[in-house]
């Protein structure tokens, strides 16, 4: 059974499913890759940001895997001009096996048509390139296969349900987010360790909005009519609004959820050499200053690393607020109102 | 140049300022009675304008089809022109010190940073919209969208799709965009008051079109040789005066010899071969030692990628088709295997010695396309040199490196 690796969770995965692959995310096989350098194989320039680099390596060794069939292929969602010319990359280092999605930055009725018109494509494609293309009843039989392999299991989490839990981003918050804690924004991770970092300064998250994030991969994971591609691609445009996203779309979701969720602090963590970050990042620290609230601006690689200086700063950040939260505390504050009680001294 | 603050405002001494500025630019235009010093003088003279009180301000990217703005007698705003012009100006060291204070990230594109500090600091006027195109890249029209947000004025963004790695887009995809900017030019007729005359705009369009596409012919044919990195910045700045009077004329001044006398490329004596080059992406506007070194080795850029545009006229009745089919078959846009194939076809066709491909600093869509653009090259058996640098540096260890890999370049070919 052929795998559809893809780079970015905006894609409804039971698409990939009821045509027959088995949809794994590319970010979970990063460490496997033997030539993880830009050395060998395909060469990026170094002005590019570290997931586009890293996922270069990774889609060489799982296109290029000696036990892989090659029906094994590869599905970008390009949505910023760094991803897009990836998907140019590989598709002709690859030819026929990668498949590039355009990703619309609105969701007015034009860009949902226009996707829903790349969603029907892509899933023409993906049945294309199966060997049994062609019966009509193909995808209810793959699917039923597909269903049946050991590394897709269904499962039910929360209010959502979650068919893929092995094809998703292995990304979820480590304690259920609480209000009044900090509010995580990030790009693509590879792991919860930045949420452990923050819970481990004893300031709970209040919620994570990042691509790989669990509210918006879980969602994303779950059965979908395929045959209504506009509402799939509305449901797609309305689930992903990431930072390539219209800026103004993006700033009433960040404040919304800011809101909603009643952040503390809010901390972004931003990869180098990404545009759509940088832009977003000044966004969400000119929302902050409005809504009152401390704003920290990390750099950070792909896959993130939680040590060093970068550690250091986000600790800093987060004592800062406790300690502002303790020198405010209405306690201390009856403490000190209880030694305006004190006895003065006779003279 | 003098500083902004003497030349903006409604005071007698701003105007008088403005005044005797354009009279010394002026004078070199007739000096000189070139249509690049003439260019230069008209793209300032509309410019300026902009900064007075009370002016409307279309910032705009840099592929928007300005007719649609000089069809109510707007000149545009280029974040790319504009950051060009001030760093090539007095105003570069504040410029600097601006960029340095700016919360953006550093590795994003340095002409949208540099534009985005200028306006920040009030070295260039706030806009009053914000009008961008999906190509070529995604950076402007986030700092586009930015912008319209933070100053509270309408944002439009033409969505053009890819178009195929062969042949033209679907017409189909055409009429699409061309809807767009059809609703769009209604719209900034509504918000500014002002009475279109997209007719002539496009008349005066086709002129200079018909000019600079007659001037290119020439130079695909073999039959005119010219500075490629002259013709760049007459292409660079005229995206300012497209569908203007003064735009007109002064691309019909390139079809004289008097005319583009100094854009010709060098003549060698006899004996001497001249290496010529093509050049992709955009130029270091401020590196002369660059392209000094290109004449003391006797080379020259003789076809630039980007001046590839408003090649063809568009029909004056029915306009947005042709204005449509400038975006979706621009020859920047598209997959980095179309780049490729077209960039691979145009060096054959003129026979270049060598290609260079500027990869401009934060430019993600360039720098993206160049390892497919690079294994084209070698596998057609043509010479190619990427050199990394800032379209806007003066000077710096990397102009250096570059010179110095240029060097070598011009040895190996």
């Amino acid at each position: 059974m052929p795998y559809c690796y893809y780079t970015c969770n905006l894609l409804p995965l039971d698409l990939i499913v009821q045509s027959g692959y088995v949809p794994r995310w590319l970010g979970r096989y990063l460490a496997s890759s033997p030539n993880s350098g830009p050395a060998e194989g395909l060469v990026v320039h170094p002005m590019t940001c570290p997931c586009v680099t890293k996922f270069v390596a990774a889609a060489e060794n799982v296109l290029q895997d000696a036990q892989g069939a090659q029906d094994n292929c590869l599905i970008i969602p390009g949505g910023c001009d760094a991803m897009r010319r990836l998907g140019d990359l590989l598709a002709a280092a690859y030819p026929g096996r990668v498949f590039l999605l355009p990703l619309p930055r609105s969701s007015e009725p034009r860009a949902m048509r226009t996707l829903a018109n790349d969603l029907r494509r892509l899933g023409d494609w993906l049945r294309s390139h199966l060997p049994e293309a062609g019966a009509e009843d193909a995808p209810a039989q793959l699917n039923s296969r597909v269903c049946a392999r050991e590394d897709v299991q269904v499962h039910a989490r929360g209010n959502a349900e979650v068919y893929f839990p092995e094809s998703c981003p292995p990304v979820d918050y480590p304690s259920p987010p609480q209000p009044g804690g900090a509010f995580v924004i990030a790009g693509p991770l590879t792991d919860n360790s930045l949420l452990r970092l923050v819970e481990q300064c004893g300031v709970p998250v209040s919620a994570f909005e990042s691509c790989t994030s669990p509210d918006r991969w879980r969602p994303l994971s779950g059965r979908h009519p395929l045959a209504q591609y506009e509402a799939l691609a509305g449901f797609l445009l309305q689930t992903g609004m990431c930072p390539r996203r219209s800026t103004a779309e993006r700033r009433a979701h960040l404040e919304r959820r800011i809101m909603e969720t009643h952040a503390s602090s809010v901390i972004y963590a931003r990869q180098s050499f990404c545009d759509p970050g940088a832009y977003d990042a000044l966004l969400a620290a000119d929302l902050a200053s409005k809504l009152g609230l401390p704003f920290l601006e990390i750099e950070v690689d792909f896959p993130f690393d939680a040590n060093g200086p970068l550690r250091t700063r986000v600790e800093a950040f987060l004592e800062a607020q406790l300690l502002d939260d303790e020198l405010l505390d209405d306690a201390l504050f009856d403490e000190a109102s209880s030694l305006d009680n004190l006895p003065l001294e006779e003279d | 140049m003098p500083g902004v603050t003497d030349l903006t405002g409604d005071s007698l001494s701003a105007s008088l300022v403005r005044a005797a500025f354009l009279a010394q630019t002026r004078l070199k235009a007739m000096q000189s009675r070139t249509a690049r010093r003439y260019l230069e003088l008209h793209a300032l003279s509309a410019s300026l304008e902009l900064f007075k009180p009370g002016a409307i301000v279309p910032w705009v990217s840099y592929l928007f089809p300005t007719e649609l703005l000089t069809s109510y007698g707007l000149t545009p705003l280029i974040p790319e022109v504009a950051a060009a012009t001030l760093t090539g100006s007095d105003l570069r060291e504040p410029l600097e010190a601006a960029a340095g204070r700016l919360p953006l990230a550093r590795d994003v594109c340095s002409y949208h940073r540099t534009a985005l500090a200028a306006l920040e600091d009030n070295l260039l006027p706030a806009p009053s919209m914000c009008l961008g195109t999906t190509p070529l890249c995604l950076g402007k029209e986030c700092l586009l969208e930015m912008l319209a947000l933070r100053h509270g004025v309408p944002f439009r963004e033409i969505q053009v799709p890819l178009p195929p790695d062969e042949g033209e887009a679907p017409a189909e995809v055409v009429t699409e965009v061309a809807e767009q900017l059809r609703g769009l030019h209604e719209d900034i007729g509504r918000w500014t008051g002002r009475k279109a005359d997209l007719r002539k705009a496009i008349q005066l369009s086709n002129r200079a079109s018909a000019a600079w596409g007659q001037v290119m012919k020439e130079r695909l044919a073999g039959r005119l040789e010219l500075d490629g990195r002259r013709t760049f910045a007459i292409v660079f700045l005229g995206q300012l005066l497209w569908g203007t009077e003064e735009g007109a004329k002064d691309f019909e001044r390139l079809l004289t010899e008097r005319g583009r006398r100094d854009v010709v490329a060098p003549q060698l004596a006899p004996g001497r071969k001249l290496k010529r080059l093509l050049w992709l992406h955009t130029v270091p506007h401020h590196d002369g030692e660059l392209f000094d070194l290109l004449r003391a080795r006797d080379a020259v850029v003789i076809f630039e990628e980007m001046g590839q545009m408003h090649l063809e006229t568009v029909d004056p009745d029915d306009p947005f088709p042709g204005l449509a089919r400038r975006l979706t078959d621009n020859v920047l846009w598209g997959s980095s295997t179309r780049r490729a194939r077209l960039n691979v076809a145009l060096a054959k066709r003129l026979k270049v010695d060598g290609v260079v491909h500027f990869n401009h600093w934060g430019c993600r869509h360039g720098l993206g396309s160049l390892p497919v653009v690079r294994a084209a090259f070698q596998e057609a058996g043509i010479p190619f040199l990427a050199i990394d640098g800032d379209a806007l540096a003066r000077g710096g260890p990397q102009q250096e490196k570059a010179r110095e890999a240029m060097e070598s370049f011009l040895e190996l070919i």
